[in-house]
């Protein structure tokens, strides 16, 4: 008998392999991302960067072909932190890796989830999982993002902008969807996609790297409402003003002055390819559960 | 679910504790607890703890009775050391199991630590130091059919901190003793093995084909003649591409490794002569590449250093590719002979190489295709490079005396995942001595005197360390690593601890303040990056 159920044991191990043959990449045109014109499930991917993190394209790459499939409903944000992949050059070494993309809430955000304490690039999927499963190596990002997209929404959220010039006027509608009870709230953040800037990209040192998706700036966060009951239909409605020289001075004070071994070299911010990202997340579990992005100038 | 599970057994366990006290059965336990303040030192880069204090606490219980075994280990972490991970956060019963042997079979069901071979294709282990534990939760039957034969079989998932990794890992493996099983005679042993271990995780993937079922296997031999031993293993892992959704993130490559050991020992000389090659090996519980899910072990092969000064750069095995070599010769000048004196002269001579393979390791996609030269030497990268020479002489009834010196090569860019030409290679000279002095019986003095000599990294460091021991009670240390040769001179810092601990019957006490600087620390080739600290500790082990 027992040497029957070691018999078997091993038949089972070696026909448990399968052997995988190219061409490796298959058609995934039955995927069509979903019309998104209606509220729909989105996530946000928060990928905790620095523009000397020899690995950390890959996982932007990442990011791009989880949009690539999914497509709208993918919302990035590039956090570059840390003081050893995000820090600028110093100027001795200029023109190399002179910009600080460093921001006061990335290096929040940072201490309080943890990410670059354990290692660059990291990441975390609608912030799943915290306090102790929360974050993720690029590679765990794809299966976290499929069971996030197979969950139901209670929030629907619109983002509306009046921009002229540098200053302008974003509102942010939020419709209930469902009858719920909870402590949530709104964070409204500016992020820039396009900037063409020093990035360490494997050995290679990349002058011209596209870095999109960077955050800019917390504009708000604060109680969705004062209520905690939620019911089904109803509309809260959030405007706030913004000045985007003011936003773009106190990036470049907190470089010259807060962080460590920045150079104020935080500027040159551009609002044609800036973004609104708006998301509701539950403080009890920090999770994200419903997020929009919308052009700045839209 | 995984509470539900744990609380039964514990019911279960404490059931069968009363049941112990009545009918035999032993009960034995250990206990281990390291706790630390953390105290802003912004001069060594030291963090403060929010909470002060952080502590790690273990207990384990085991249960035996007979031919049946059960136990349970206790986890602490309010909250985890700043060394470890803080995904290991509260308390908890992650360990758990029962086991019985019967007619040769031995049934484990729950936790338990396995490995097959040497490790190149599945090792489950725990190490407090390195906050490792990949124990397996599952069934685990071992079983020797006949005299020199032995199987065992598994099946499970892989602990990840307080939860447990995606893929489902089965394994196999079977040993046999050709001498045993043959019942030969012959002065020469031939012992082989064969092992097999397969991880299932389903393919999500909807843009590239996964292979669900990944298997890894592994043939080994060892032959035992009078002084001489042979140990050699082959193992190859078949595709398993991490998952990505780019073509660049998925290496659809076979992995393999090949180490190999010749020893040749007699009284007063040995000399072990050891290779290895590894190549895109490392073999995870899940597909994603992060060192929590990683489920196999390449043994280092360079020599695992205790003293300070030589253990400050480290080899990190590079499971995605190295090729290394070693040699360690031992020999005892006679006892009466002039280099020997009056109790004979101990050396131990040791050389290990370790450099990349031939444009890295294999990798294999739709655009790419690179199978490394089997050999290469010449011309690749170094990684590490140790000579060093160790003597130990004892003068006579009080004094003894150790002295090393060392050359070492270190590539802290790869060694320690740094971006590429950020450091290069550290090179450094180390000289060690270690002299202890015997004052009267149960008082002893040992003082350490280290000094190591570089210009890269953070330069040159001077180690010394004073210890008096009043066995079998009580034990003082003060020690003092000075980086006196640091470019920064806002860095050329003292780094001060003093120690002391209590000793008596089962229980150990010991009580530290001091700073440590950062740095990386390293058992058998597995690495882990320490932070610099400042603050008071205190270890208590204790077992019944």
């Amino acid at each position: 008998m027992k040497n029957i159920i070691t018999l078997f044991s091993f038949i089972l191990i070696i026909t448990s392999c399968d052997v995988v043959e190219g061409p490796y990449e298959i058609d995934s045109g039955d995927i069509t991302p979903i019309d998104t014109n209606t509220y729909v499930k989105k996530i946000l991917i928060e990928d905790f960067t620095g523009h000397t993190c020899q690995n950390c394209p890959a996982a932007a790459r990442e990011l791009e072909a989880i949009h690539d499939i999914y497509g709208d409903q993918i919302i990035g944000m590039a956090l570059h932190v840390s003081k050893t992949f995000a820090r600028p050059y110093p100027s001795s070494q200029a023109p190399n890796y002179q910009y600080d993309f460093r921001t006061k809430w990335g290096k929040e955000w940072d201490d309080l989830f943890g990410i670059s304490g354990i290692g660059l690039p990291g990441g975390m999927i609608n912030r799943i999982g915290y306090p102790n499963e929360h974050r993720l190596g690029k590679d765990e990002w794809l299966a976290r993002v499929i069971s996030e997209l197979e969950k139901e929404i209670d929030f629907g959220i619109s983002i509306t902008t009046n921009m002229t010039g540098d200053e302008g006027v974003i509102t942010i509608n939020t419709e209930i969807l469902n009858n719920i009870i909870g402590d949530y709230n709104l964070v409204i953040c500016l992020s820039e996609s396009n900037i063409i800037n020093w990035q360490k990209d494997g050995a290679e040192d990349v002058e011209n790297y596209e870095h999109n998706h960077a955050l800019r700036s917390l504009l708000s966060d604060e109680n969705l409402s004062t209520s905690s009951n939620y019911t089904a239909a109803d509309k809260i409605e959030k405007t706030i003003s913004v000045n985007l020289s003011t936003l773009e001075q106190f990036n470049i004070n907190y470089s010259q002055n807060t962080a460590e071994l920045g150079n104020g070299n935080a500027g040159g911010w551009d609002a044609s390819n800036m973004s609104v990202i708006a998301y509701i997340f539950d403080n009890t579990t920090q999770e994200i559960l419903q997020v929009e992005e919308a052009h700045l100038n839209k | 679910m995984l509470k539900k599970i744990t609380y039964t057994f514990i019911l279960s366990f404490l059931t069968l504790n009363s049941f112990a006290q009545n009918n035999g059965g032993e009960i034995h336990g250990d206990f281990d607890l390291n706790m630390q303040s953390y105290q802003e030192d912004e001069i060594i880069g030291a963090k403060a703890a929010d909470e002060i204090i952080l502590n790690n606490a273990y207990l384990n219980i085991n249960y035996t009775k007979g031919d049946f075994t059960a136990g349970l280990r206790y986890e602490s972490y309010l909250n985890a050391l700043m060394d470890f991970d803080d995904s290991y956060k509260g308390n908890g019963i992650p360990f758990r199991y029962a086991s019985y042997t019967i007619d040769g079979l031995e049934v484990t069901v729950g936790n338990y630590y396995e490995q097959v071979g040497s490790g190149l294709i599945f090792r489950s282990y725990e190490n407090k130091g390195l906050g490792a534990d990949n124990a397996m939760d599952g069934i685990r039957l071992k079983y020797s059919p006949l005299k020199g034969i032995y199987l065992k079989t598994f099946i499970g998932k892989s602990r990840t901190y307080f939860t447990y990794a995606e893929g489902i890992i089965r394994g196999a493996d079977a040993e046999v003793n050709l001498n045993e099983a043959l019942n030969l005679e012959s002065k020469t042993k031939i012992i082989i093995g064969q092992g097999l271990v397969s991880r299932f995780q389903a393919d999500i993937n909807p843009k590239f084909k996964l292979p669900q079922n990944v298997a890894a296997y592994s043939t080994r031999l060892n032959i035992i003649n009078g002084g001489w031993n042979y140990s050699g293993e082959y193992a190859v892992k078949l595709n398993d591409p991490v998952g990505s959704l780019t073509s660049e993130g998925n290496n659809y490559a076979k992995g393999n490794a090949l180490m190999s050991s010749l020893t040749y020992s007699k009284r007063g000389f040995g000399i072990v002569a050891e290779m290895h090659r590894v190549d895109h090996m490392e073999f995870r519980s899940e597909r994603a590449q992060e060192k929590q899910y990683i489920i196999n072990y390449i043994p280092t092969l360079t020599k695992q250093h205790t003293y300070t000064l030589l253990a400050l750069y480290p080899s990190a095995t590079q499971t995605e590719g190295e090729f290394g070599t070693q040699i360690d010769v031992f020999y005892k000048i006679k006892k009466g002979s002039l280099l020997g004196g009056k109790y004979g002269t101990k050396l131990i001579f040791n050389f290990s190489r370790i450099n990349a393979l031939n444009v890295g390791s294999s990798f294999l996609n739709d655009n790419r295709k690179h199978t490394p030269m089997f050999i290469s030497i010449k011309g690749e990268e170094l990684y590490y490079k140790d000579i060093n020479l160790e003597v130990y002489k004892k003068i006579n009834k009080k004094i003894r005396a150790t002295g090393v010196i060392a050359k070492q090569s270190y590539n802290k860019d790869v060694l320690e995942g740094k971006t590429p030409g950020t450091y290069g290679i550290v090179e450094s000279t180390i000289a060690i001595a270690d002299i202890s002095y015997k004052i009267k019986k149960g008082y002893t003095v040992r003082i350490e005197l280290q000094e190591l000599l570089a210009d890269g990294g953070e330069g040159s460091w001077s180690m010394g360390l004073a210890e008096y021991t009043i066995s079998p009670h009580w034990f003082f240390a003060v020690q003092d690593m000075y980086n006196w040769g640091n470019h920064e001179i806002s860095k050329q810092l003292h780094y001060v601890n003093i120690n002391f601990g209590y000793l008596k019957g089962a229980n150990r006490i010991e009580i530290g303040y001091g700073k440590k600087r950062a740095g990386i620390f390293c058992v058998g080739g597995v690495c882990k990056e320490v932070p610099s600290s400042n603050g008071f500790s205190l270890a208590i082990s204790s077992s019944f």
